[in-house]
């Protein structure tokens, strides 16, 4: 087989994605078998082989999906989104497993079932089905009001959990498929610029309050460009102003142990005996590293248990020790190919729906790529948000299984037709 | 249907849309790519020397407990180092090979008789969890002695992994001196955990069990401390980890205690381990507990032993049918007996149905008829006022007043003198309520069993059979009958200090019974409990003291058919000024005169500074 026929968009199948999710997943494998191996326990108890079993799994379901017509996808959008609000409430005020921390669990005896996790699939679908058929418009502010509520109310329940993380991931999901459903850049940007003027303004150094200062002049300019609607303009520049001015009114009223938690969370390296430790621990296995690594089974930070999560949310900092920057950067290659090859499905059709799931579904992977990789280098708060395909749980493998299977699925359907 | 056209213009834009999105992410990979680079090429050095020749370890600083002591400042309850031998996870051989090698040597290591020092499962059991427990020691001999802790640290070349962890536990200098009152620790229990008074706790964490040691524990415990350090190959520490401030433990508060170490000594030697019964000694002026006994008594040492031997000396106190480990001055629950003939006459005075100089129709001739029972009387005293019925403990005198007066009086008087079904509140956990019964409450309690309520009950409740006290309600009752100003909660606390010595937290005497009545009232119980001592064929002439006047009642309880009573005995010094309430009961025993008020009377010596003339 060629490379030419491999890249062909006229197969039913893209044999490229296939083969890449695959790698992801072998190397995901080799990661989980150096951070957990020990000599004593029966492979079929250890966490390499429980993976491979959540992987075929998620295979199984994946190729189920693959004869899912576009249609039914439609129209069970709206009673799966439905179908999730009630388990996420149902988890929240009912049946949390108060004993495993916060309650994100139904436990249905044979296996424990993770509503959020459901909440991210049935949330694209709906929301992609809505913005599919309702195209959303600056100039049409009551484009938003169903999308909005849509939203808000899955990422309340979520984010009262609490499982922030995950809540931020509705969001990102939310903001491209707007950037899909009609919405320029520049409205993306003046929609996020409110939170990130909190962001900038909170603390009162000089060197955000100059961050902060060109965001107001990038705003102005963009409104300026944009030539919106007055009101909107005057909305979007007020929220703006009032969001920096408040958040340091808010700042100043904390008391200084309520300050110290939002630097721990923002910067964690500011409490090194707290969430700091973690990441200090993982920056030091990912940078002894070095160019090349340690190699295999080598990896003494690893190997000394010193990261108390390596084979879940800091399993690329196994990765970063044991094949140094050639062993990272070659995985970032591959997810790179592996988002490139995913959202090239929505190139096969004009069906705005078609557009959205895709997009939507590689945004949920880039997401957890990015915060992921960046909180093990610490570069964002820690937060925890798994690594797809690389790291170790079999609710998120799931998932990503199953994302996997709607974009094997919508290239397969185009095509077909 | 669309035309093909729009269908391609909307393909352009999505095409490009999607570029945009892409481009974006090669942006943001390209930054995790910086970051990368600058990690493990720029800084390689530094994280290769910090990950390769130091190897960085957290260790939870744990804080030192508070102390607790008496109130002229003799310690009661202090640390000792205890050395505990563990396994270090991260630091054993990887190797099966290898971990076996550290297995067998420790088997090998042989104390002077030549036993080996380590039991072989405890061992294995530690090196099952090292798969499992990786970020702090697994103990598997706790409490070695130096000598131990001498050949481990000899042999540590063959040990890698095998580390010598120094804890503090309690130590109580005087063994089973006030054991119940200082309660003990031990190793927070899985139902605790669950329990909201014990969040932020953590398994493994000491905790106080019971008495001082459980109702302090927050304030004992301090804020514990954490440091990083570097260890070397073996696992062993080389220094500080430098550039990283660790937290100081922050020790914890000190417990100043009402008890006078010399009045519970002497309490202590007054009431035999063997015997069952209970003593408390109360300043009735603001409610500090001088002294509290309750026998057979236990040693809170044992809980501080290596484990087996714990288990042994928790297995002997447990499974005991004397229960010791009950503090019977707060827990035990008993019949007033005639110590609660001062409540009847007390509540007679008060309301005007008896006085000074009342008689009443019978005169006492060894019983009394009521209806087609008769009550009988330990004695024959014939015709009697208040204080002499009180003097002689005559029954029939108290079955006619009990009578007159009524139950709703009675309960009324006592109850504002401390007794009754709400709790006193000291400041230690396992205090139980009594209970002053009255027609309805009768009913209620007994409705299983089907009593009812007679008139006829009142007979024995006037002297004190059928309700329920505890030896510390007793002692209040006397002493605040005594002083007339008021009834003070019962407490242990006096002031928490911090590690300088600070007070930090003082105790605020609190009155929360009314505790008051009328002057005559109070002139003619205090004439009653005087004779009781101090006249001639008192029951309590056992109990006087030379040069200060005590004033006393003794009670008998009946509990069972053909058992010796319950010997009661509460007394209050001096009876003019009242310094100090001392109640003391000894099960089974005989009579409260001849039992007990020997007892109370040493303990009242000590108080008093003076020689026992014996």
């Amino acid at each position: 087989m060629s490379s030419g026929k491999l890249l062909d968009s006229s197969l039913k199948i893209d044999w490229l994605f296939i083969g890449l999710v695959v790698s992801l997943m072998a190397c995901g494998l080799v990661l989980v078998y150096s951070a957990t191996i020990m000599d004593e326990i029966p492979f079929y108890r250890t966490y390499w082989f429980k993976q491979l079993l959540h992987f075929l799994g998620g295979f199984v379901v994946a190729s189920l999906l693959v004869f899912v017509k576009i249609d039914w996808l439609k129209r069970a959008a709206v009673p799966l989104y439905i179908v999730s609000l009630i388990l996420l409430a149902v988890v929240l005020f009912v049946a949390g497993d108060v004993v495993k921390g916060a309650g994100r669990w139904i436990d249905l005896g044979l296996f424990k079932l993770q509503p959020s996790e459901f909440a991210k699939i049935s949330y694209l679908l709906v929301i992609s089905y809505w913005l599919s058929r309702h195209p959303v418009s600056l100039y049409k502010v009551k484009s938003f009001a169903v999308p909005f509520v849509l939203f808000i109310v899955p990422f309340g329940l979520v984010l009262k959990q609490p499982d922030l993380s995950t809540a931020l991931t509705f969001i990102a999901v939310t903001l491209v498929g707007f950037f899909f459903a009609g919405l320029t850049l520049t409205d993306v940007f003046l929609m996020v610029s409110p939170v990130v003027s909190v962001l900038f303004s909170h603390s009162q150094s000089i060197g955000y309050e100059i961050l902060w200062g060109l965001l107001i002049c990038a705003v102005v300019f963009a409104l300026v460009r944009r030539r919106l609607p007055k009101v909107l303009t005057v909305i979007f520049l007020a929220a703006n102003i009032l969001a920096g001015y408040a958040s340091s009114m808010v700042w100043n009223m904390l008391e200084p142990h309520q300050q110290k938690r939002v630097n721990t969370f923002l910067d964690p390296m500011s409490d090194p005996m707290g969430d700091g430790y973690q990441v200090l621990q993982s920056i030091t296995a990912i940078g002894s590293g070095g160019v090349s690594g340690k190699g295999f089974g080598n990896g003494t930070q690893t190997n000394l248990s010193f990261l108390p999560e390596e084979h879940t949310d800091f399993i690329f900092s196994v990765l970063g020790e044991q094949f140094g920057f050639v062993g990272c950067a070659v995985i970032l290659v591959l997810f790179a190919l592996f988002l490139w090859r995913a959202t090239s499905v929505c190139k096969l059709t004009p069906d705005p729906f078609v557009t959205l799931v895709t997009m939507g579904a590689s945004t949920i992977f880039l997401f957890h790529i990015l915060v992921n990789i960046a909180m093990t280098i610490g570069l964002m708060p820690v937060t925890g948000l798994p690594l797809p395909f690389l790291s170790y749980g079999g609710s998120f493998a799931l998932t990503c299984m199953v994302l996997v299977g709607f974009l094997l699925c919508l290239r397969y359907q185009c095509r077909r037709r | 249907m669309r035309s093909s056209s729009t269908d391609n213009e909307i393909l352009q834009r999505k095409n490009w849309s999607v570029l945009v999105y892409m481009v974006g992410v090669v942006v943001l990979f390209g930054v995790l790519l910086i970051r990368l680079f600058v990690l493990q090429y720029v800084h390689y050095d530094e994280n290769m020397r910090r990950s390769d020749n130091n190897r960085l370890r957290r260790v939870d600083l744990v804080a030192d407990r508070g102390f607790i002591y008496d109130r002229n400042g003799e310690v009661l309850v202090r640390n000792r180092p205890s050395y505990q031998i563990a396994l270090q996870a991260g630091s054993l051989p990887r190797s099966k090979s290898g971990k076996d090698s550290v297995f067998r040597n420790l088997l090998k290591i042989r104390n002077k008789s030549g036993e080996r020092m380590f039991d072989s499962l405890a061992v294995d059991t530690a090196f099952q969890r090292s798969l499992w427990i990786k970020n702090r020691p697994i103990r598997f001999y706790e409490d070695a002695s130096q000598e131990q802790v001498a050949v481990v640290e000899e042999h540590s070349s063959e040990l890698p992994g095998v580390v010598t962890v120094i804890e503090s536990r309690r130590e109580y200098p005087y063994g089973t001196l006030a054991s119940h009152v200082l309660g003990y620790t031990s190793e927070i229990t899985e139902d605790q955990l669950k329990l909201p008074e014990y969040e932020g706790y953590t398994q493994g964490d000491r905790v106080g069990q019971k008495g001082l040691e459980q109702a302090y524990d927050k304030d004992f415990r301090g804020k514990d401390g954490v440091k990083l350090v570097e260890v070397n190959a073996s696992g062993r520490e080389v220094g500080l980890f430098q550039g990283v401030d660790g937290q100081d433990p922050v020790p914890g508060l000190s417990l100043v205690t009402t008890i006078d170490l010399k009045l519970q000594k002497a309490a202590e030697a007054a009431i035999p381990d063997s015997a069952r019964g209970a003593l408390v000694a109360i300043d009735p002026r603001n409610g500090e507990i001088l002294a509290m006994v309750s026998s057979p008594r236990l040693d809170p040492n044992i809980f501080s032993l290596k484990r087996r031997e714990r288990n042994k000396g928790w297995a002997q106190v447990a499974l005991d049918s004397l229960r010791p480990l009950t503090n019977r001055a707060i827990s035990g629950t008993y019949p007033p007996a005639s110590v609660f003939k001062l409540v009847t006459a007390g509540a007679g005075l008060e309301s005007g149905l008896l006085s000074e100089n009342k008689y009443y129709p019978k005169p006492c001739s060894g019983g009394y008829q009521y209806g087609n029972r008769y009550q009988k009387c330990w004695g024959y005293h014939g015709n009697l006022n208040v204080v002499n019925a009180l003097r002689l403990s005559c029954d029939v005198f108290f079955y006619q007043a009990g009578l007159d007066i009524d139950m709703e009086r009675i309960n009324e008087f006592g109850r504002r003198f401390g007794l009754g079904e709400e709790l006193l509140g000291v400041d230690i956990p396992g205090e139980r309520a009594g209970w002053l019964p009255d027609s309805v409450s009768f009913n209620k309690r007994n409705k299983r069993n089907g009593w009812q309520w007679a008139r006829g009950l009142i007979l024995n409740l006037s002297i004190g059979q059928g309700q329920i006290v505890t030896p510390l309600q007793q002692a209040v009752l006397v002493g605040a009958l005594a002083t007339n100003k008021g009834v003070y909660r019962p407490h242990f606390m006096k002031e928490l200090r911090d590690a300088q010595g600070n007070v930090v937290r003082r105790y605020e005497p609190e009155i929360i019974r009314p505790g008051k009545m009328k002057a005559e009232t109070h002139r003619v119980l205090m004439n009653a409990m005087d004779s009781v001592v101090n006249h001639p064929g008192g029951t309590g002439k056992r109990g006087a003291l030379p040069g200060i006047k005590v004033g006393a009642k003794t009670g008998s309880g009946e509990w069972k058919r053909g058992e010796k009573t319950h010997a009661w005995y509460a007394a209050v010094a001096p009876l003019e000024n009242p310094e100090i309430a001392v109640a003391v009961i000894m099960e089974a025993a005989g009579g409260g005169g001849s039992v007990s008020a020997p007892i109370a009377k040493k303990v009242l010596m000590a108080y008093f500074n003076l020689e026992d003339s014996h």
